[in-house]
């Protein structure tokens, strides 16, 4: 592993936690506590994010969360009782604050920027929390910081007889890390020994005890590594993380511990002072500690077990395959379609091409799968999105997530969560209103209601942002868009015209920039994210009732089923998920309207007819409706008759994306997405039945 | 219909075969084709491939230049039919296909016929007299072995829009 390589995996990894740790975070600060859970996972996040970032060296990282996971240690050791209702709140701000603090810092590491060193003030406000957190819990326990170090003594000094040396830490040794092995793992003592020849690699002799000693000739010192784990002592904390590090990678560790000595003068002194003070927390900490050491095994156990499922791969690996695979269904079609097969009957061949083919379809299911990954994630961030917005807007806002399993193609999810953002901070900041007696007054429920959905109709993504807010003002927008320039005032425009207006560059209703929205990028942006994906948005509102923006996302699907049909010479693909129905229709079932054009009557419904010749110029295809067929398409809300030559059979098909030059040319405008190498080495045209739709009808 | 099949005359440009008349960095060198009866050149770093049998698929709505996109191997690329990006008539029968790669962007010619590879001196190519008398077309130069006069083809502007 290169150097950037751990970065990289250093990044991804904290990213993780932080995404964890923030609906952590959110859950319950619904439930207005921490779960015994909740807290114990907390801790092993901050321990971890600790852990990685002093290993990289990013030190101000390492101790903000060192100073978090210590807050969360008194948490853990004294109940979620000992936060009061009061500090509650300031509890979660300070946690998301903190997420705050290391996501802004990681983007800094990602951009290998240097890092803010300065974290005084953000210490200072843990510390005060932890400062008021303790102050409550005074009056039953001890000032928690010397707390675990009294404790620890406490099992020790049962089994004292064993224990040679005084366990009580020593002022030159501060720095401490307890390590425990895997229950049943055998030879501890060796395992022992071979970490402090491992940690005499870079450590001296000199520098740092380890206790019990003797593990290497003493086989019975196993037991007392067993009973109270195996205590190092090291004088400096540089050495201390490193032999962390070593630990980590280290086979059969349960869990370690790392533990700052603080000299407690007294205790040291009058040994029976020490146990007079160790004997009142002890009853709380001995309950606390079979507790705290079997979920952190239950919780190891998870960790690792998640490591062993998921692993992460360079995405362009996954193109790779994809594009190999799609390689493979081309080449087994021209095999098993050979025209050198032609009125050969070879049994023994066919039945090996049909095991061929099914595996190949296997082969792509499971690629295709690959790179899907569910919306979940997108959605869960605008949680954070709406409880920030509330609390700074004062507005009452609950967001309703529905659809997040749907899983899209990763390169839709990672472009998505901005335009979704940014709609969702426009419904918080425009959308739902000021007062909540006008909501009240409007006959609504005082808390607004923003819904997330997602959808996948098998051919696209429709993205659903909905509020029950105040909905689009249309003379405020009309007015504004006059203002603009983007609107001329003598022109009558429509409802749904006025909505565009949104959406047309440097339009922004606010009249000050807020921070959340209105910052001169606006819906325009939203709208060109969502096209460069293929995509479209629409605006629907009713005044008073709240507005809906709909974004649709094609499915980048490497690989789908297709019904090809011909015009003339070619070969056009339509996606089966868009055909209803084929039929045979004559010159008598075609209606025709006012301004010439045709229709046709389908079970109770009228639809427009397009010809794919007249519409694309093609120089050939049928003209008689007799010598063609039609195929009813739908996709979305549009419906229509499409007319063709023949049909020429449905067909798994490869999608390839047009050469770049010919993207210059606008053709997606006009309803063809992409083409395909048939079997045989030509090409077919894939067309995408909304956007033909809406090229024809415009 | 047939799999095209792909005579390559000429795969990626190597040193062999090219009259070598002068060499060095302040030279380089231009494959160069006919059409109507013009010699243009264009610089041989760009060239991908020289095809004489392709099977071109229409595809609608693009400008009349462009005679649709082909199968190279799994790769689609479009065939631009450079008598009528010059807006001269078509011609029709057959025709040589160069395929070139400009950064990455990927497009075939139609042409009448490949004459040959030459090193042209740099400072030999000359800006023509005015820009706007020929498209496409970023100077030209006399070629050195005599046999007249060379167009040399702006890929840039061949690419654009």
């Amino acid at each position: 592993m290169s150097s950037n390589d751990i970065l990289d995996m250093y990044i991804y990894e904290t990213n993780t936690l932080l995404e964890q740790l923030e609906n952590i975070v959110l859950d319950a600060e619904k439930e207005n506590t921490f779960s015994e859970e909740n807290v114990n996972e907390i801790f092993r996040i901050m321990h971890t994010i600790k852990g990685s970032s002093a290993m990289m060296e990013f030190d101000p990282l390492a101790t903000v969360s060192h100073r978090i996971e210590d807050m969360f240690f008194i948490i853990r050791e004294n109940g979620m009782a000992v936060v009061s209702d009061a500090n509650r709140p300031a509890l979660f701000d300070l946690m998301l604050h903190s997420i705050d603090y290391f996501r802004v810092e990681m983007e800094k590491v990602e951009a290998e920027q240097p890092l803010n060193k300065d974290v005084d003030s953000f210490l200072a406000n843990i510390n005060s929390l932890i400062a008021k957190i303790k102050g409550e819990d005074s009056e039953e326990a001890p000032p928690p910081a010397p707390e675990p170090a009294a404790a620890e003594p406490v099992p020790a000094a049962e089994t004292s007889g064993a224990v040679p040396r005084s366990n009580e830490g020593n002022p030159d040794f501060r720095y401490e890390l307890r390590v425990f092995f895997d229950e049943g793992c055998g030879m501890e003592n060796l395992r022992a020994y071979m970490l402090v020849s491992a940690i005499q690699g870079f450590c001296a002799a000199s520098d740092f005890l380890f206790e019990p000693a003797g593990v290497e000739s003493d086989a019975s010192t196993a037991e007392q590594v067993i009973e109270n784990g195996f205590l190092m002592q090291f004088r400096n904390p540089e050495d201390r993380e490193k032999a962390i590090a070593e630990v980590r990678s280290a086979g059969s560790v349960r869990s370690y511990q790392p533990h700052d000595f603080e000299p407690a003068p007294p205790k040291v002194s009058i040994p029976a002072e020490a146990v007079a003070a160790a004997e009142t927390p002890a009853p709380a900490v001995k309950s606390a500690a079979p507790a705290k050491s079997a979920p952190a095994k239950g919780q190891q156990g998870s960790a690792q077990h998640q490591k062993e499922s998921l692993i992460s791969v360079n995405l362009s690996k996954l193109d790779e395959l994809s594009a190999i695979v799609g390689e493979i269904v081309i080449t087994e079609a021209m095999v098993t379609a050979s025209p050198d097969l032609k009125g050969l009957h070879l049994d023994a061949f066919s039945k090996s091409a049909r095991q061929l083919r099914k595996l190949t379809d296997e082969l792509q299911d499971v690629s295709m799968s690959l790179r899907m990954i569910p919306v979940s994630n997108t959605f869960q961030k605008m949680n954070r999105i709406v409880r920030d917005m509330c609390k700074k807007l004062n507005k009452q806002v609950k967001l309703t997530l529905i659809g997040e399993n749907t899983e899209v193609d990763k390169t839709i999810v990672d472009s998505i969560g901005d335009p979704i953002m940014h709609m969702v901070r426009n419904s918080m900041d425009h959308g739902i209103e000021e007062n909540v007696q006008d909501r009240i007054d409007a006959g609504k429920d005082p808390v607004g209601e923003i819904i997330l959905s997602a959808e996948d109709t098998g051919s696209e993504v429709i993205i659903q942002i909905k509020d029950d807010g105040a909905g689009v003002n249309d003379e405020a927008v009309l007015r504004k868009a006059i203002n603009n320039g983007i609107a001329s005032p003598d022109v009558e425009y429509s409802h749904k015209e006025i909505l565009n207006f949104l959406m047309a560059p440097g339009f922004s209703t606010n009249k000050e920039v807020t921070e959340f929205s209105g910052r001169g990028v606006g819906m325009d942006v939203v709208k060109s994210g969502v096209e460069s994906l293929g995509g479209s948005v629409t605006i629907t509102s009713e005044q008073g009732k709240g507005m809906i923006t709909t974004m649709r996302i094609p499915l980048t699907m490497a690989i789908m089923d297709g019904m090809e049909v011909s015009v003339g010479k070619s070969i056009f693909t339509i996606p089966i998920n868009n055909i209803r129905s084929s039929l045979k229709i004559t010159e008598n079932d075609i209606l025709h309207d006012s301004v010439n054009g045709e229709m046709i009557k389908i079970m109770d419904g009228y639809y427009p007819i397009i010809r794919a010749q007249e519409f694309y110029n093609l120089p050939e295809g049928a003209e008689r409706v007799e010598d063609g067929i039609l195929m009813w398409l739908e996709s979305g809300d549009c419906s229509y008759g499409l007319f063709v030559d023949e049909l020429l059979g449905e067909q798994q098909i490869v999608v390839k994306p047009f050469p770049t030059y010919v993207n210059n040319f606008d053709i997606k405008n006009y309803g063809i997405t992409g083409c395909s190498i048939l079997g045989d080495g030509n090409i077919s045209i894939i067309l995408d039945a909304g956007g033909l739709y809406t090229a024809a009808r415009g | 219909m047939n799999t095209a099949k792909e005579d390559v005359l000429f795969q990626q440009v190597d040193d062999e075969g090219v009259v070598k008349e002068i060499t060095g960095p302040e030279s380089r060198k231009y494959l160069i084709f006919i059409i109507d009866n013009l010699k243009i050149g264009i610089d041989a770093e760009y060239v991908v491939e020289i095809l004489n049998s392709y099977s071109a698929t229409y595809l609608p709505m693009m400008p009349d230049y462009i005679e649709g996109i082909f199968n190279m191997r799994g790769q689609i690329i479009p065939i631009m039919d450079i008598r009528q990006r010059l807006g001269k008539y078509p011609k029709g029968g057959e025709s040589l296909l160069i395929v070139l790669d400009y950064n990455d962007t990927q497009l075939g010619i139609q042409v009448d016929a490949v004459e040959l590879m030459m090193d042209i001196p740099n400072d030999s190519i000359l800006p023509i007299p005015s820009r706007s008398a020929q498209k496409l077309v970023s100077g030209m130069c006399t070629l050195p072995d005599g046999s007249g006069t060379m167009l040399v083809l702006d890929c840039e502007q061949l690419l654009g829009p």
